[in-house]
Formats: C-alpha cells, sequence, structure tokens
C-alpha cells in the first residue's frame, strides 16, 4: 500500500514539474522594458520630429551595415557645442566628452543571436524604419513597438513575398 | 540554527537565484566615443591579404577585419602554393596578435640574469641603450663582435639583416632555425651543383616513395603537398596514386601510405642504393635519362656491388622481397617520385643518404618530368647554417663577441649539446626582439619588443612550394596594439642613429619604404604604368603570383659528383646502456616550438595519440611489456648527457628499438600558456664528433617511475591505431 502511495506522488510530482517548465516556456517571460530610462533624455521627438532631421543623418551605416549604427559621442558634441550647450542634458553629454567615456545607452529593441537580422537588406528593400521601430519620430523616450518574435517577422517576410526558408535568418 | 529554518533560507535562496536567472535585462548599447575612421563601416568586415610567416613554406592568407580587429585567417585562393587552403598553425597566429602576455614596451633588465626583473623604459630610453653599445663597438674599432641572430628571413627582411652586419664590419650573421632545410640545399649543390630547393610534382605522380619526408605535417611546403596528395590519390579518374613510406615511426602522413617499411633508423641511403642496384640489375632504369645525365649503367653498378639484395635486407631490417617489389613497382611505375625527409637526414650520414634519394630519382628517370622533380622558383638560402652556429659558438666562448641581437626563441631551439646557451652566457650585452618573454629574452639584457606579424610590414619568398618564383607580400591587418616597433624599423632606426657607412647602405626610413623599393626594383620594370597604382593592387592580391617560370632551370648531375656513399650510422651512446634510438620530429602543433605559446595550438590533439597539452613519448608496444611500462605511465628518458620525466604513449607505429618525442614543448618562459609545459627533448641530444644536424642519431634508455604521468589524450586512439600498415 504504501509502495503504491509512492509512486504515485513520484508519479504526480513529476507531472507537477513538466507542468512547470511547459508554462515556463509558455509564459511571456520577457521582463525587459519596454521603454527604458536611458543615461541622457534624449529625445527623439526634438530631433527626428520638430527639426525632422532624418534618421540616416545620424544611424548612418543602416543601408550598409548590418547594425544601423549610433552617433559617437564627439558627433553629439559637435552639434550641441554650439545648440542648447547650457541646457542640463547636454552638460551630461560634454561630461561624458570630457572623461572620455562612451554614453551606456539602454538597448531597447534586440534580437537573440542564433537570429541573422541585417539591416541593409530591408533599407534597400524600401522596408520604413517605422514599420519595425514605430513613429519614432512622436516618441520623447524611444519604446519598443514590435513583439520581435518569429512569428511577427515570419508575417512580414510571407506578406512582402521574401524568402522563409530557415537558412535565411538562422544561419 | 533550526533544521527548519535552514531548509525554509535555502529554499528561498533557490528560488531566488532561479528568478533572476530568469529575468532578462536589457542590454547596454555602447557607441564609439570617435567616430571610426573612414572606411570602416561598423558590423562590416575587411579582407586583407597577406602573408604567413609561421613557417617557411610562405602560404598566402585574407585576414578578416571588423571594426579594427583582426577576426579570422583563412588561406588566400588566389595564392599558388596554398590555393586558399591553410593549416592550424597559420590559423592560430591571430593569437599571436592577441596573447595576453604580449611585451607592450621596452624592457630593461634589472635584476641577476634569468631572474625575470624587468623595468619598462621608454622607446628613446632604449633605443639609446642599443645605440650606445653599438658606437662603442664602433669607436674602439671591434665592430666584428657583434652578432646576430635570426630564424631563415627571405625577401627585404634578409637583405636587411645582411645590409646592417655588412655596412655596420661584422661578419656574424646568423639565420639558424633547428628544422631548416640545409641538408637538402647542400645535398642538392653536390649532386646537381646548384643551391635551392626541389619542388615535387607530387599532384601528377602515379607511384611516391617518401623517405622520411613528412609532407603533411611539416615538410617544406606542408599545405602545398597536403594538397597535391589528395590530388594524386583522388583528382584522376582513373589513376588512384600509390604511397609506400620508409621511415621507422609512423607519422600522419606514413599512416597515409599504402605500404609502411620501418626500416633501421639509418639505414635509409643503403635501402635507396639497394633499390637503385636492383633497378640497374634488372635493367629497368630509364636509359635516356642516364645518357642525359652522362652516367653509365655498367659503371654505377660496379659502384654498387656492395649493396646486394641480402646485404641491404640485414642493414635495413626488411625483408628481401618487400625491398625488390617496392623497387620494381618504383622503376616501372612512370612518372614516380622519392622524396628525401628529416627523418633520414638528421642522421650522422644523412647528407648521403639524401644524395642515394636523389640517385634513386635519376635513375628511374624522374627529374624534370611532369609528375617528378625540379629546382623550385625560389633559388638560393643559407645552406650551411649549422656550421656558422658551431663557428658563432667557438667565437663566444672565445669572448669575441660583446653585443648580440637576436630575433626568435634560439635557447629553447638550439640544442645545449652545441654549447650554445653556455656561451650566449658569456655575451656581455644581448638584445632581444621578442613578443613574448621567452626563454632568450627571460636571459637578455634588453628587449625591444617587435610587432606581431600581422601588425608587420614585410614579404616572403615561399620555398619549395611552387616550380615559378612566387613574392608574398606581408602588410599589417590592424593598427599595432601595444608600443611595440617592428625590427626591421628598429634596425633601420639604429642604423640612422649609427649614421656614415650604415646610414648610407640603409636609406629606408621604415620597413614598409623597405618593401616598397623591393617591389619597385622588381616589378616596376617589368611593366609599364604608375607605381602607386601597382602596388595598392599588389596589397590587394597579396603579392605577384605569375612571376612567369623561371628561365628553364632543370637538374643535372654534376660531373664532378661524387659517387654518393652512406657510411653506417654512427649514434651517441654505448648500445649496452642505452639500448633504444630517439628520434625527436616537429610537432603537428607547433612546428619546431614556435607555436607553443598559442592555446589553440596546445589544444590541438596530436593526430596520432590525441595528446593535448604536453609531452610524451612514443614506445612500442613489445618495448613497453619488457620495461613494464604502461600507456600514461610517468617514464625517465636518459641520454648520455641529459634526463627527462615525461609520460608514455603505447605506440604500435613505431620500431621496437625506437623511441620518440615531439618537439616544441619544455620552455621556461613564452606566456602563460607554454611556461613549464612538458620537456624539450632537445636536451637529450647528443651529436656525435663531426656531425652536423644529426638530431636524432642519440642513443637512450628509458626505465618506469610511477603510474602518475598526467596524460592528457583528447580521445582513446587505440581503436585507430588498428592498421593494416602496423605490423611490425
Amino acid at each position: 500500500m504504501k509502495k503504491t502511495w509512492f509512486i504515485l506522488v513520484v508519479v504526480c510530482s513529476g507531472a507537477a514539474l513538466c507542468g512547470a517548465l511547459v508554462l515556463l516556456y509558455i509564459l511571456p517571460l520577457d521582463f525587459r522594458e519596454h521603454s527604458p530610462v536611458q543615461p541622457i533624455a534624449f529625445s527623439h521627438a526634438v530631433h527626428a520630429g520638430s527639426n525632422a532631421i532624418p534618421c540616416r543623418y545620424c544611424h548612418r551605416s543602416v543601408d550598409k551595415s548590418l547594425l544601423a549604427g549610433i552617433p559617437s559621442v564627439m558627433e553629439c558634441r559637435a552639434c550641441h557645442l554650439y545648440i542648447a550647450p547650457e541646457s542640463p542634458e547636454i552638460k551630461k553629454v560634454m561630461h561624458y566628452w570630457e572623461t572620455k567615456e562612451p554614453v551606456p545607452w539602454v538597448r531597447v529593441n534586440s534580437l537573440p543571436d542564433h537570429v541573422y537580422f541585417p539591416h541593409m537588406m530591408h533599407v534597400r528593400a524600401g522596408i520604413e524604419c517605422s514599420v519595425c521601430h514605430g513613429q519614432v519620430a512622436g516618441m520623447e523616450r524611444v519604446s519598443r513597438t514590435a513583439t520581435l518574435k518569429m512569428g511577427w517577422c515570419l508575417g512580414c517576410h510571407r506578406l512582402h513575398r521574401a524568402s522563409i526558408d530557415c537558412w535565411t535568418c538562422h544561419i | 540554527m533550526k533544521r527548519r529554518t535552514f531548509l525554509q533560507l535555502s529554499g528561498m535562496t533557490a528560488a531566488s537565484a532561479l528568478l533572476a536567472g530568469c529575468q532578462s535585462k536589457n542590454e547596454k548599447l555602447i557607441p564609439c566615443l570617435i567616430p571610426p575612421d573612414e572606411g570602416i563601416t561598423p558590423g562590416r568586415a575587411t579582407y586583407y591579404a597577406s602573408s604567413c610567416t609561421f613557417c617557411p613554406a610562405g602560404c598566402g592568407i585574407v585576414v578578416r577585419v571588423s571594426e579594427g580587429r583582426a577576426k579570422k585567417i583563412e588561406g588566400n585562393p588566389a595564392h599558388p602554393v596554398n590555393r586558399g587552403k591553410l593549416c592550424a598553425r597559420g590559423q592560430a597566429i591571430l593569437q599571436e596578435l592577441y596573447h595576453p602576455d604580449r611585451i607592450g614596451q621596452p624592457l630593461k633588465r634589472t635584476g641577476s640574469r634569468g631572474s625575470g626583473e624587468f623595468q619598462k623604459i621608454t622607446w628613446a630610453e632604449a633605443l639609446g641603450l642599443l645605440t650606445v653599445k653599438l658606437k662603442e663597438l664602433q669607436r674602439g674599432r671591434t665592430t666584428n663582435s657583434l652578432a646576430m641572430l635570426t630564424p631563415q628571413l627571405s625577401g627585404s627582411m634578409a637583405a636587411l639583416a645582411g645590409g646592417f652586419m655588412r655596412s655596420f664590419g661584422s661578419p656574424h650573421l646568423l639565420s639558424y632555425e633547428l628544422l631548416a632545410p640545409d641538408w637538402l640545399r647542400r645535398a642538392t649543390r653536390t649532386s646537381f651543383g646548384q643551391p635551392g630547393l626541389p619542388f615535387y610534382d607530387l599532384a601528377e605522380t602515379r607511384y611516391l616513395l617518401s623517405f622520411g619526408a613528412d609532407f603533411v605535417e611539416s615538410h617544406l611546403s606542408p599545405v602545398q603537398y597536403g594538397n597535391a596528395f589528395g590530388r594524386m590519390r583522388q583528382e584522376r579518374d582513373t589513376v588512384r596514386g600509390h604511397f609506400t613510406y620508409v621511415g621507422g615511426r609512423l607519422s600522419l602522413t606514413a599512416a597515409s601510405a599504402d605500404r609502411w617499411m620501418p626500416a633501421r633508423p639509418g639505414s635509409e641511403g643503403a635501402l635507396a642504393l639497394g633499390m637503385v642496384r636492383l633497378i640497374l640489375a634488372e635493367a629497368l632504369h630509364d636509359n635516356a635519362a642516364l645518357a642525359a645525365h652522362g652516367l653509365k649503367p655498367e659503371i654505377l653498378l660496379g659502384r654498387l656491388k656492395s649493396h646486394e639484395l641480402p646485404h641491404v635486407a640485414g642493414l635495413t631490417g626488411l625483408s628481401k622481397e618487400s625491398i625488390a617489389e617496392v623497387a620494381r613497382e618504383f622503376a616501372t611505375t612512370r612518372p614516380s617520385l622519392a622524396m628525401a625527409g628529416d627523418g633520414l637526414a638528421f642522421q650522422t650520414n644523412g647528407q648521403e643518404s639524401v644524395r642515394a634519394v636523389q640517385l634513386l630519382n635519376l635513375v628511374a628517370g624522374n627529374l624534370n618530368r611532369p609528375g617528378g622533380v625540379y629546382p623550385a622558383g625560389a633559388s638560393g638560402g643559407p645552406d650551411s647554417s649549422f656550421g656558422d652556429l658551431a663557428a658563432l659558438v667557438r667565437t663566444m666562448n672565445a669572448g669575441g663577441i660583446a653585443v648580440a641581437l637576436i630575433k626568435g626563441d634560439p635557447r629553447h631551439a638550439i640544442p645545449p649539446a652545441t654549447g650554445f646557451q653556455g656561451a650566449l652566457d658569456k655575451v656581455p650585452f644581448v638584445v632581444s626582439f621578442a613578443t613574448l618573454l621567452d626563454d632568450t629574452a627571460l636571459q637578455a639584457d634588453l628587449i625591444l619588443p617587435d610587432h606581431a606579424v600581422l601588425e608587420s610590414w614585410g614579404d616572403v619568398i615561399p620555398q619549395s612550394g611552387s616550380r615559378q618564383m612566387v613574392y608574398g607580400l606581408i602588410q599589417p591587418v590592424v593598427t599595432p596594439l601595444h608600443d611595440t616597433r617592428q625590427f626591421g624599423d628598429l634596425l633601420l632606426a639604429a642604423a640612422s642613429e649609427l649614421g656614415g657607412g650604415v646610414a648610407a647602405a640603409l636609406p629606408w626610413k621604415s620597413s614598409r619604404e623597405l618593401v616598397r623599393g623591393t617591389v619597385r626594383k622588381r616589378f616596376a620594370s617589368t611593366r609599364g604604368g604608375d607605381f602607386d597604382t601597382q602596388w595598392v593592387e599588389l596589397l590587394r592580391r597579396g603579392g605577384q603570383f605569375d612571376a612567369g617560370t623561371k628561365a628553364a632551370t632543370v637538374y643535372r648531375w654534376a660531373l664532378a659528383a661524387a659517387f654518393p656513399a652512406p657510411d653506417l650510422p654512427a649514434f651517441a651512446g654505448d648500445e649496452m646502456q642505452f639500448p633504444l634510438h630517439l628520434q625527436v620530429y616537429a610537432s603537428t602543433a607547433f612546428h619546431d616550438g614556435r607555436g607553443a605559446p598559442l592555446p589553440w595550438l596546445q589544444q590541438l590533439p596530436d593526430p596520432m595519440s590525441t595528446v593535448v597539452w604536453g609531452s610524451w613519448v612514443e614506445i612500442n608496444p613489445a618495448t613497453a611489456a619488457g620495461l613494464g611500462i604502461s600507456h600514461g605511465d610517468l617514464v625517465e628518458v636518459t641520454s648520455s648527457r641529459s634526463t627527462l620525466r615525461l609520460p608514455a604513449v603505447i605506440y604500435p607505429g613505431i620500431r621496437p628499438d625506437l623511441v620518440a618525442i615531439p618537439l616544441g614543448q619544455g620552455h621556461k618562459g613564452a606566456g602563460r600558456y607554454a611556461a613549464g609545459r612538458g620537456v624539450n627533448p632537445l636536451e637529450l641530444l647528443v651529436l656525435p664528433e663531426g656531425s652536423e644536424q644529426a638530431w636524432n642519431a642519440t642513443r637512450v634508455r628509458v626505465a618506469r617511475i610511477s603510474w602518475k604521468g598526467d596524460l592528457v589524450p583528447a580521445g582513446h586512439p587505440q581503436g585507430s591505431y588498428r592498421s593494416d600498415l602496423v605490423g611490425i
């Protein structure tokens, strides 16, 4: 009798463990912030919105490289030596430059290492930045607008008749 | 604490650790401080063509560079020597660049020699120290007491080192490498009256007979010959070339053979002559070839009276039938090809044995023929560096050297039996151009750290890998990581400081200018057009590869050449006291030891024993059983000179009267991965009287110490030893 109970308990706890693991897999356990606080309150709404600076003015390598590229501290400083040098946020930028430290921006959109995502191919195919990044020109603080899950990628690939072969992205 | 509280607490800790592990955080996105240079796009790689200088083969490489960092090295597909292939050693030179123990700035010795106590100094101070010493020599009119030791350089750097020493007024320039094919150059000069190395047309041959030439691992141009061997076996639809290997140890090359003939050490030359005699006696020789070389079969046969088959069989320990069979196959299969390698060359009779193999090629009509042997495109090169070494040791011992400039690590790579290490101790001022604190640098007075190859300018003329003259360029692919300076630049800087004749002889400002000058002299005359465009184009391709076949040089037996007559080999050590022969061989990973500082190569399993990160001695199972040694035991190998302790590998692919130790380990310095690891078998070597480069002429005895050998094999190779070849 004792033995039956023992087996039952083992089976139950095994099932519970499996269930917990499945739950762990299904649950959206993405604790990353969608709109993290940045070290400097950089406003895309001001730069890209009111001042209408084109995206590629700063994200220069977007049509040449896998990475869109973010401007170096020296480039931020080059403009802000003359534009609003007294604002407290700009002073932070100058402080980074003086201490020769790069600005530790917090990543908003990120893909796992096993995904090959080249910016240049998408930009050259005529996909607008806003398709994935949302209306950045209206954002005070950038926030993630897309899920960046595989189903979301495939939806767009199907729509534009791009390849949906595994090896296209998982190389 | 109560049991209950303890369990609660530990449960909570585990749960919080689990949760923290699951929680993903936003990563940081770090921009550049200063925008990258023109032409660099973040995320986009740039590829630079250059040349590998790990071994004298001089293969072409292509380096992938991302964001100004070298990331990966592959073979240059346009290069005729390696055709886009590259060996593990070539791939690993990336780690020379990023080695954590690289010397970052000049060092001056503060403690006693060998204490490893150095003080960091500036380049101005370091160059000052060097030029003061050199000027002292000039003032005292003792310029001939300057010595320079380098590896066997080629191209502009060889010319620069030579020019520096000549204009300074010293004859003591030694280009020395342990495994340098001086023996082959010397034998070729004696037999054919011309220096230079052969080019073996392996890909086209139908019958390959290698006398101890391990061309897959280390011989002359391993990538070229490894690739050609594959083509010999598989490229032709109807022919699969046959391969017979002669040598006492089953190397990786030998393991690829169809037949293995484990001849007694030092008897290979006699075997070659026995085959020559049999071919002539049975009239299987190439009459036209003999006539073309001015030789008569009757006269040759008369000379070979003593090499009757039973006698040769007795000398070599091989069966009469197998020798006769191989000789007949070799002579009747056309084209056939015989190679002579380290295995027979590093004996006391090596020189003549190599010539016996050359005669075998001649008799079978293999010289200057497709599928045979041609002179290689690159001519020249040192052919008596061992003699130079002995002379330099004598001069140093007599106090004739005041300043020694050393590139490379001769303290590790020269057998102590030559007396070099002791003689170098007597030199009052030693300058090392090392990148790591290697054995030589540890004992130096001043260290002027060199660039890594991937930061340097230079050129290389590949030896033996091509029938054509090939010229490979070396260009920096990254900005130097440390405050180092290239060897060539330092010589030029010293020359301009010295002024006078030295500065006039070496007018270049940098190694780059020197190489550019060489290229201008070599190629500008042959083609028209703007030199700057040509220069950029040559750098883009990695050198000049289609310099055209050189004016038809062919081999012709020199009339004055003596008949090859290998003596009986002499061995150092009493046969009763030291019953086993010792063979040292180039390690697949480290070559002669220069690869040991690189962890990728330490981690590369030896292809036959699968051992990593250490040294070992290979012993035949029968011999080991007799001595009570089993796989992995710690054993002591003793020669009449020294004793080493290392683990044993029981290896059926070795003659019972032979033991073998790979070269390359046993460094005292050379960074954290090499220092104190394994043993250096060169310490055991004893050189018999009057011998040169006789690295395999030492007798040893082996005794078991304990079961604790600390052998680290990467697999269980016993299964793969089941080969048809092994059957002694």
